[in-house]
């Protein structure tokens, strides 16, 4: 079957559950979700509403679930979702939402508009209304195992380049590891010192890790598009690796959905509970320090700041790990005025960095971060996630800004006690 | 009495000092919640004022709302402001009787068309052609659409004239209505309690003679002046309730100790009048500062509202009966409609066609 309308409508049936529905229900029209959305407060246009964004999936709602819904659609008074609302509404499902959940966080009823977002999606992508760009990214991921098309010969010149430099050997497969790394694309080929760093640390603090020939990318376009299906494939790939070479815990590089969509979605895609545990790098490194297996020496004198991933904090609740670390060796670590649970996004999340017709919306409302950078007049951005520090590179390029961005695992390394 | 004397004048005859008269306009203003700089704003427009005609009429009635304006508060000089305003008209006040009483309200409107007060006391009975109360052969009905007629305005004082009170209460024998069902194309002030208090009967009067004008009225006609707020909301005994301090039975220690009388059935958080801050008998108390629960005399049909020593929480009705099966067949109808949508749900679930790559070329 193709995509079409009726398989995008059946498809949000399917995803309305109770949540959903009762989220419906509650909305009280108040519309302070746009003050919490970047896309809203940057360009002042209402219809990046968070929750109008939803509009098309409240009316199925209302048609299929709701008693005065069922009726006005039975005598003809509400028209079904058709495919032009569909593609009217498909910029405004994926070019303005970075799945940052910062309007769930502020809903006065608690009403967690970003796990609808998501939801949408699903509907979005079976009626092929997804952008050509994250198409493109879910095909490659789902037929190579990459949204970039890397493949495992170029991981393993990266970690032969790792190798010479570092010294340290790079496991690959090793069965039994405590620990089994997984990496984004984006490390791989935009910042593979990500990797000789990781090592560095590892062999500091006497850790047992392992990547995985068979599944080493971490990030799950299925996500980022809307369509678990594929999401469940791609989660599948790195469980399987997982349980063969039997490690204890999964760790998630530095990005924030691929954390979002193996630790949360994860077992609910795969419909069981994972034999292993997963982690953030950042929680790995912090429960190193509490454990006393990390000594660092020196300190970065740079007025730095920290850049917190939005699916770290608001969805994953790592806060407090990236703050002891760099109070490790960072005195002049300054917050943003929002910061931790209160981030305001880079602009680059929930696939929006990878969709070319987002650029010029992207780069407007950067000029939220530009102005959070502007206030407290930092020289270095550290973040956790090569997503946000590819779209926070782009973003202060735009804008001629010299502000450096780091990720806080090589930063870290570079600070290690001999 | 002569009419064309002001009403300043009318009371330094009857030997009312200035110093007295001041006072009377203070209390007016401070009252009707005007600043203190309109006192002599007040003080001047009565001493002007040239007292209109006013008609009392009396319906089914139990002339205590004439008992609580006159007698209680006479002789102060709230009895004489309603004597300072030219009273030709009254059953139980004036001297004379029969044709020639009649005969007074007949030339009082030919005399001062528009211009003259109608005091209305007690309620009209419409049914079987109004016979269940006459007067001089005419029924209370063809009394008021004639005196209503030509009148200024219409003041309605008690809850009889302005909600039907006691007469209009179930099963109501004689189809009694209030005024505002009558005169519909005349301005009706209502001043409903069962009585009203004294001083809010002569305020209202002070209002119309000083500023001319029908003063601010709530949604049912009252001025707002003095029934802008609950017993409630003004009752000494507000801490306690909010303390949750209550009174179980009158001769408990939470009645002796003066808690709230919430739970004994006080109307007061529904009632909307003056008791609480104006009082009564002079200022001496009201009902709750005996320790008795407000009835809500002020409030239409308050005397169908369930009994008065039932809590305002406690259903008026018996609902036991029919709750339970209301409420069990409430939720049986939203578990079906639950399962219902449960089903639709799954259904979709399982005729879920996968997305594979082959739906992502492009």
């Amino acid at each position: 079957m193709t995509v079409s309308v009726q398989r995008g409508i059946q498809n949000l049936i399917e995803q309305i559950d109770a949540p959903v529905a009762s989220f419906f229900t509650s909305c009280v029209h108040c519309g302070m979700c746009a003050d919490a959305c970047l896309f809203y407060t940057e360009t002042e246009d209402p219809k990046y509403t968070p929750i109008h964004k939803l509009s098309l999936m409240r009316r199925v709602w209302k048609q299929e679930y709701t008693f005065w819904g069922k009726l006005f659609k039975a005598v003809g008074l509400s028209t079904p979702v058709t495919d032009d609302e569909l593609a009217e509404w498909e910029p405004l499902v994926y070019d303005s939402c970075t799945l940052c959940g910062r309007c769930s966080l502020i809903c006065p009823v608690g009403n967690d508009i970003v796990y609808m977002i998501r939801k949408m999606r699903e509907g979005m992508a079976a009626s092929g209304h997804a952008p050509r760009d994250l198409k493109g990214a879910t095909y490659r991921a789902a037929t190579s195992g990459s949204p970039m098309g890397v493949k495992l010969p170029a991981l393993q010149a990266q970690m032969r380049a790792a190798e010479k430099e570092t010294g340290l050997e790079i496991p690959m497969d090793k069965a039994g590891a405590e620990y089994m790394m997984l990496l984004s694309s984006m490390e791989i080929m935009g910042f593979p010192e990500f990797i000789g760093a990781t090592a560095r640390i590892f062999a500091k603090a006497g850790v047992n890790w392992t990547l995985s020939s068979e599944a080493f990318e971490a990030t799950n376009s299925g996500i980022q598009i809307g369509s678990r299906d594929i999401a469940a494939q791609l989660v599948q790939k790195v469980v399987d690796a997982a349980e063969k070479l039997g490690v204890k815990t999964v760790i998630s590089p530095e990005c924030g959905h691929a954390y979002t969509a193996l630790r949360w979605e994860g077992p609910n895609l795969i419909g069981r509970a994972y034999p292993f545990k997963v982690m953030h790098i950042l929680e790995v490194l912090d429960q190193l320090r509490a454990e006393g297996r990390l000594q660092t020496t020196g300190t970065e004198d740079a007025r730095l700041t920290f850049h917190d991933p939005c699916q770290l904090v608001r969805r994953g609740g790592v806060v407090e790990q990236p703050r002891n670390l760099l109070n490790m060796f960072a005195p002049n670590f300054v917050e943003m005025k929002e910061h931790g649970i209160w981030n305001w996004c880079c602009g680059g999340g929930g696939g929006v960095s990878a969709n070319e017709r987002a650029k010029p919306l992207r780069l407007q409302v950067f000029d939220r971060k530009k102005s959070q950078l502007n206030e407290i007049g930092v020289t270095t951005m550290v973040t956790a996630c090569a997503n946000c520090r590819n779209m926070l590179e782009e973003g202060l390029e735009h804008n001629s800004m010299n502000v450096e961005v780091v990720g806080l695992t090589e930063m870290l390394a570079e600070h290690l006690a001999d | 009495m002569p009419k064309d004397l002001t009403l300043g004048e009318h009371l330094r005859r009857q030997g009312i000092s200035r110093r007295g008269f001041l006072k009377f306009c203070a209390a007016t203003a401070s009252m009707m919640a005007m600043p203190p700089g309109m006192i002599p704003v007040v003080a001047a427009a009565l001493e002007k004022a040239r007292r209109p005609s006013v008609v009392y009429l009396s319906f089914q009635e139990c002339t205590g709302c004439l008992e609580s304006l006159t007698r209680s508060h006479s002789p102060s000089v709230e009895g004489l402001i309603f004597d300072a305003i030219s009273l030709d008209y009254q059953h139980t006040l004036q001297a004379c009787a029969g044709h020639f009483a009649e005969h007074i309200r007949e030339e009082i409107i030919k005399q001062h068309p528009g211009e003259y007060l109608v005091l209305v006391d007690g309620s009209i009975p419409l049914k079987d052609g109004g016979q269940y109360s006459t007067i001089a052969g005419m029924t209370n009905l063809a009394i008021l659409e004639e005196t209503a007629a030509h009148a200024a305005a219409v003041i309605s004082i008690g809850t009889c004239a302005s909600f039907g009170g006691i007469p209009k209460a179930h099963p109501n024998p004689t189809g009694a209505v209030p005024v505002t069902d009558i005169v519909k194309n005349k301005p009706v002030i209502n001043v409903p309690g069962c009585p009203p208090i004294p001083t809010v009967i002569t305020g209202v009067l002070a209002h119309y003679l000083t500023f001319g004008t029908i003063p601010e009225l709530d949604d049912f006609g009252r001025p707002l002046a003095f029934y802008g707020d609950t017993i409630h909301d003004r009752c000494y005994r507000r801490p306690f309730y909010d303390q949750g301090k209550f009174a179980k039975t009158f001769d408990d220690e939470g009645a002796r100790k003066g808690w709230c009388l919430f739970e004994l059935g006080c109307k007061g958080p529904t009632t909307y009048n003056a008791c609480a801050t104006t009082k009564w008998n002079q200022g001496t108390s009201f009902p709750i500062e005996s320790g008795h629960p407000c009835l809500g005399c002020s409030e239409p049909d308050f005397w169908d509202a369930g009994s008065f020593y039932e809590a305002l929480s406690a259903p008026a009705a018996d609902v036991s009966k029919w709750a339970g099966a209301a409420i069990a067949a409430g939720a049986v109808a939203g578990a079906g409609i639950g399962l219902k949508s449960m089903r639709k749900r799954k259904e979709a679930a399982q005729a879920h066609d996968p997305v594979t790559v082959d739906d992502l070329k492009t």
